[in-house]
């Protein structure tokens, strides 16, 4: 009840004509970011950091985050008119989105989008509402032993969902960024590590720049490196969908958003495995799986709820256990703190009404989507016909200010050049960026909290290994790590199947 | 001509030479790791616990990329791909490479160069009409008109790079570079 109350002060909270703005212009903004293909929903919150630095705090979370919920829902228009993923979340769009498109059915494709979008963000925010503060209260009991394993959970499952390539990666990935996070002075004894003499790294990287380098300027060299071909299809049909268009595939939206909203809680595994998780479970369930890749509009509803619910569901542990849900989230995480807002465990206690504002501004982006989303069509494909050439030279205008003006030191400039000339290279051999992220973000939780437990127990780690809790997350980190070896996730699948992993029958 | 299975199979051998380099690179950059941490103060002065010494974690972590980059190494290494190592050279000499250094070379010379030495919103002006000019026209793969270019250039640059310093050092009180 008490939750309910908080909610509807929540809501009632942004009900005004200055949060409204705040909240059409932000998700206008998104929209358009997330349809131009190469801007991606981090790089986009990455850069509007520093103009609502200024602002007050709410306003300033309300902002990024309609401008994050804005971009993951815009990338479904490129998606379907242009079969080019707007941001990487969509890219499971493509599969049916585009096929519809080229049936002359690019109208209806857009607002099936837009609908299950706006449900997939509904799925996760109830899950939200419901979870965080359950968690968060779990998460009072942690101490120095849950957190190191939190810490060192999160980057691994990450390395090992997103490494597209092989789970190598994705783990190499996460040890790069968790050594980024060493250099500067260390918490426990104030030693300046790996700073080599230059004070301006004794403050550490910090992420800001780091995210603008290697989501900004990494992404302007992906997208520049060839000239962008395309055809944009038509739209000729009508683009608000009616409600059986929707609701006959109700099934197919709560189970999307139910692995969308548990993919979202993992930390560091963003939308696109949100998206692609749904849509290969649609397929699965689906009664008419042929029809998936040709134009299924089950397919479409799944990809673009899976991809949503990820959105709010990654508030989950980013608000309750400073662990960032995504990409995005961990961009999120600084623009707190640098507003004074510290997510973690401490928040339901500090600023309970914080959790209930977050849901109250996913409410709110996700209302302007819909709104903007079925209203605004011939603005939005007027966005996509604008050339590479001309965007990419501003936004990397965008980066500069964006990595300076937050400290207002030269040095953080070239902290972005490094991390988007390194982040280009990384990407380019398929190393996943969520993992290097999560590891610059919570390396210092890592280190801190291992050295602090092992202070506490003078130097014994037997409590890292004994304490029901870490015991779990210690057994789930080397399940995790074994399931990556192919010979051992082979041997452990044909156990559970009737058939061997090699098609030959199990022995019993 | 070269079918598609071509292709990825030559995308696959570049990747795993360009793999193998890169993995021996971080085996080298997991012992530097694993060197500076050992070598780093204990701080005994101090009287800490020695399971609390600030190179603790760096040490595993350095352990740990030397361990999987070796892995890669190995990985990598068993792959065949023969004129893997030709083809990834060649990439130096590809349209794609060039297209990235002159990108590179701009906002090398606009953030090392200009900013600090002509005002910004000058510099960024500069930039950009550069920036469209170069690619609209020099590595436009497709049929260039150089005055159109020329004309969307100017009013870009202008718009956007004297837009961006009123929007963030006017209106939104941001100290810009």
């Amino acid at each position: 009840m008490e939750g309910l109350i908080l909610l509807g002060q929540g809501v009632a909270h942004f009900l005004t004509p200055w949060s409204l703005f705040n909240v059409a212009w932000a998700t206008l903004l998104g929209v358009t970011i997330g349809i131009l293909p190469g801007l991606t929903a981090t790089m986009g919150v990455a850069l509007l950091v520093t103009l609502t630095y200024k602002m007050a705090p709410d306003q300033a979370i309300l902002t990024l985050m309609c401008v994050y919920l804005g971009a993951i829902y815009g990338g479904s228009r490129t998606a379907i008119l242009l079969n080019i993923p707007g941001t990487p979340a969509n890219a499971a769009a493509t599969l049916d989105g585009h096929p519809l498109a080229r049936q002359g059915r690019a109208g209806l494709a857009m607002g099936l989008a837009t609908t299950s979008s706006t449900l997939g963000t509904m799925v996760g925010i109830f899950f939200l509402a419901i979870i965080a503060p359950l968690l968060s209260e779990a998460a009072l009991k942690f101490g120095s032993y849950e957190f190191f394993w939190l810490a060192l959970f999160g980057v691994v499952i990450s390395g090992q969902m997103t490494g597209s390539d092989t789970p190598l990666k994705g783990y190499i990935a996460g040890i790069i960024g968790l050594l980024v996070a060493m250099i500067g002075m260390e918490t426990l004894h104030a030693y300046q590590r790996f700073t080599f003499g230059i004070s301006a790294l004794g403050g550490g990287v910090d992420l800001i720049p780091a995210m603008v380098g290697a989501f900004g300027l990494a992404e302007i060299l992906s997208a520049m490196k060839r000239k962008a071909v395309g055809h944009i299809a038509p739209v000729n049909d009508r683009v608000v969908p009616r409600l059986k268009e929707i609701f006959q595939y109700w099934r197919t939206i709560i189970r999307s958003g139910v692995i969308g909203t548990f993919i979202g809680i993992i930390p560091g595994v963003g939308e696109d495995v949100g998206s692609w998780s749904s849509y290969a479970a649609a397929k699965r369930a689906s009664k008419h799986p042929e029809e998936f890749g040709k134009g299924s509009q089950e397919g479409l509803i799944a990809a673009e709820t899976g991809d949503n619910a990820v959105v709010s569901a990654a508030m989950i542990p980013t608000l309750t256990l400073a662990m960032p849900g995504s990409a995005a989230a961990a961009v999120l995480i600084a623009a707190m703190l640098i507003h004074g807002i510290r997510p973690g465990p401490m928040l339901m206690v500090e600023n309970a009404p914080f959790l209930y504002q977050v849901v109250a501004m996913l409410l709110l982006a996700t209302l302007a989507n819909l709104i903007f989303g079925l209203s605004l069509t011939k603005l939005f494909i007027k966005v996509l016909a604008v050339p590479r050439e001309r965007l990419m030279a501003v936004i990397y205008i965008l980066c500069v200010v964006g990595s300076f003006a937050i400290t207002q030191r030269m040095f953080d400039v070239y902290v972005m050049l490094v991390f988007g000339v390194v982040g280009f290279l990384l990407r380019e051999m398929k190393y996943p960026m969520a993992p290097l992220v999560l590891g610059i973000v919570l390396g210092d939780l890592l280190d801190l909290n291992l050295r602090r437990g092992l202070a506490l127990t003078n130097g014994d780690p037997s409590p890292f290994f004994t304490r029901p809790i870490s015991a779990v997350i210690c057994f789930v980190i080397v399940l995790t790590i074994l399931m990556s070896i192919p010979a051992v996730s082979k041997r452990v699948r044909s156990l559970f199947s009737r058939t061997g992993a090699d098609g030959s029958p199990a022995r019993s | 001509m070269q079918t598609d299975a071509d292709t990825d199979a030559r995308q696959e051998g570049i990747r795993a030479r360009a793999d193998l380099v890169t993995a021996l690179v971080l085996v080298a950059l997991g012992l530097a790791v694993i060197y500076l941490s050992w070598t780093m103060p204990r701080l005994e002065a101090r009287r800490i616990h020695p399971s609390t010494i600030p190179g603790l974690v760096p040490l595993f972590l350095g352990v740990g990329l030397t361990l999987l980059g070796g892995l890669l190494a190995w990985r990598s290494w068993r792959i065949k791909a023969p004129g893997g190592w030709q083809d990834l050279i060649g990439l130096v000499r590809t349209r794609e490479a060039l297209r990235i250094g002159v990108i590179l070379a701009l906002a090398l010379v606009h953030t090392l160069v200009l900013v600090g030495l002509i005002p910004f919103w000058a510099a960024a002006m500069l930039f950009i009409f550069t920036f469209i000019m170069v690619f609209e026209t020099w590595l436009n793969e497709g049929s260039a008109d150089p005055v159109k270019s020329f004309i969307w250039a100017l009013a870009v640059a202008v718009v956007f790079g004297g837009g961006i310093y009123l929007v963030f050092e006017r209106i939104f009180l941001v100290r810009l570079p």
